[in-house]
């Protein structure tokens, strides 16, 4: 009977220096990179906003500046976007009455041509 | 007499084998599965139908031209797209076109996660060493655990081709299986108040962050891994082409043409490319075995890491450790099972828009991770 053993033969002495070394720098590789992509994002944009902030000042609104890069919860976006979408439905509450039927033209091929039919039922004709 | 004989010798009555059969079977189960249980349709209907393509038996090298492994064959010039590693960047290019960055530039601690679950891929690696795999080979085999299908067929396409099919299978299926691979990890390695903790919820991104975001970050991936760069290259290309909003048609063609496209043929010649004759080995079967250890590393390594973030980050900005299970990658799927799973712990819960996080993080670890095999053993 073929025991497991015989079906995945591990043998980790077949794992050598070398591997291990691809494997550990290329994890570590994998992880600066995001990580790098983590401090510049997490950077760039706090450099913005104080830039933001610092032209808002200058303008002379304090109170407005401090509320740059302030969060909008959930629950208000979620509100707003109900209000707008309700307002917007409202207005086709109305329609304008006219109905268009638009004429779909049908492009010429070889392929739905009558004339290249198997049965030509126009020759059929008495 | 003679030309009848000829023609049922040249037909698949006649050089059919136990091998084609079963996987004429297998074949038909992954397409009863893909239209059945809706398990990734759109790849594994290709896939599956490709498996019968490729496994009709015929007489082979007779000069017919017919197998995809015979040069001057149509499927052979398909297949070239997968040989020579064109289709996996143009996936990447419509991939970029769909994915929305937002989550992961509002949150970007949440791109360590992408990193940590890409732990499968390197000690599965090692794995496929122990078992006799050749070192590249056994880099194509590790790539698996990054579950990201296209960054898997372009490793193997570059440094084991022969092995690209079952490769290709064994990534695919077991992206369609995620809904049952990773939730019994989420659950051992997180206690009942772990999977309720409710995150804050994304701050709003500006349009000049997320057209900013694509540039930036290929220039850092790309600096440090320029072997990732026809897979990064192309998945920034394609956000960006969604995001800058003057490039509306490209941006569409990519999203909808070309990754159509692409992706039928991709996987029909995938599908084909499992020739009972070549595919039915012993080295399959050990890839398929190291395929789901690969997702299930990946997964708790995800999940792992998300636990010892939250040991350094403040009460109220504590992460939901089910969501490191989304750094796998295989974009939406892992992230749709982390959304699954926190509801099961708290029906109003909803993770998706986090998890989205590092399942898009993912993608560009287990990009960066295929540079480097590639890059490191080329």
């Amino acid at each position: 009977m073929t025991t497991v053993a015989q079906l995945l033969p591990i043998d980790l002495s077949a794992i050598g220096k070398e591997h291990l070394t691809l494997a550990v720098i290329g994890y570590s590789v994998v992880f600066l990179s995001l990580f790098l992509l983590f401090l510049v994002f997490t950077v760039v944009p706090k450099f913005f906003t104080h830039n933001l902030r610092v032209k808002i000042q200058k303008e002379g609104g304090a109170e407005k500046a401090a509320l740059v890069n302030r969060m909008v919860p959930g629950e208000v976006s979620a509100a707003i976007a109900v209000a707008i979408s309700l307002y917007l439905e409202e207005l086709h509450d109305q329609e304008t009455a006219i109905l268009t039927i638009k004429k779909v033209g049908k492009s010429y091929s070889p392929w739905n041509s009558k004339i290249y039919n198997v049965i030509n039922f126009n020759g059929f004709q008495r | 007499m003679e030309g009848i004989v000829r023609f049922f010798e040249n037909s698949g009555f006649a050089n059919a084998t136990p091998g084609h059969l079963l996987m004429i079977l297998i074949g038909m189960t992954v397409i009863y599965f893909a239209i059945r249980n809706e398990y990734k349709p759109l790849l594994l209907v290709p896939i599956g139908f490709g498996i019968l393509i490729g496994n009709i038996p015929f007489v082979e090298h007779a000069g017919l031209h017919l197998g995809i492994y015979e040069d001057g064959s149509v499927m052979n010039y398909l297949y070239m797209g997968v040989l020579k590693g064109i289709f996996p960047p143009l996936i990447f290019l419509g991939i970029g076109a769909m994915t929305d960055f937002s989550t992961l530039i509002s949150n970007p601690k949440l791109m360590l996660l992408g990193a940590a679950a890409q732990l499968g891929i390197f000690l599965t690696y090692l794995g496929a060493i122990s078992l006799g795999f050749t070192n590249p080979e056994a880099a194509s085999i590790g790539i698996i655990g990054g579950a990201d299908g296209p960054t898997a067929i372009f490793l193997s396409s570059k440094l084991a081709p022969h092995l690209i099919g079952a490769i290709a299978i064994a990534a695919y299926s077991y992206m369609a299986l995620l809904p049952v691979i990773q939730p019994p990890i989420m659950r051992l390695l997180t206690t009942k108040k772990e999977r309720r903790i409710k995150m804050r919820p994304p701050r709003s991104v500006s349009k000049v962050e997320k057209i900013r975001f694509p540039v930036l970050a290929l220039l850092l991936t790309g600096f440090i891994a320029p072997g990732s760069l026809p897979l990064l290259g192309m998945l920034f290309l394609g956000n960006l082409l969604k995001e800058s909003m003057v490039t509306k048609r490209l941006a569409d063609t990519a999203k909808n043409t070309i990754i159509d496209i692409v992706t039928i043929i991709l996987g029909v010649t995938i599908g084909a490319s499992t020739q009972a004759t070549t595919f039915l080995t012993r080295e399959s079967m050990l890839i398929f075995v190291l395929g789901a250890t690969a997702f299930m590393i990946s997964t708790a390594g995800g999940v792992l890491f998300a636990k010892i973030m939250n040991i350094f980050l403040s009460a109220e900005n504590k992460i939901n450790p089910l969501i490191g299970a989304a750094g796998v990658s295989a974009a939406p799927d892992s992230a749709l099972v982390v959304q699954m799973e926190g509801l099961k712990a708290d029906p109003d819960n909803h993770l998706i828009m986090h998890a989205m996080a590092p399942n898009v993080a993912g993608l560009i670890g287990s990009a960066v991770a295929a540079g480097i095999m590639m890059s490191y053993l080329l």
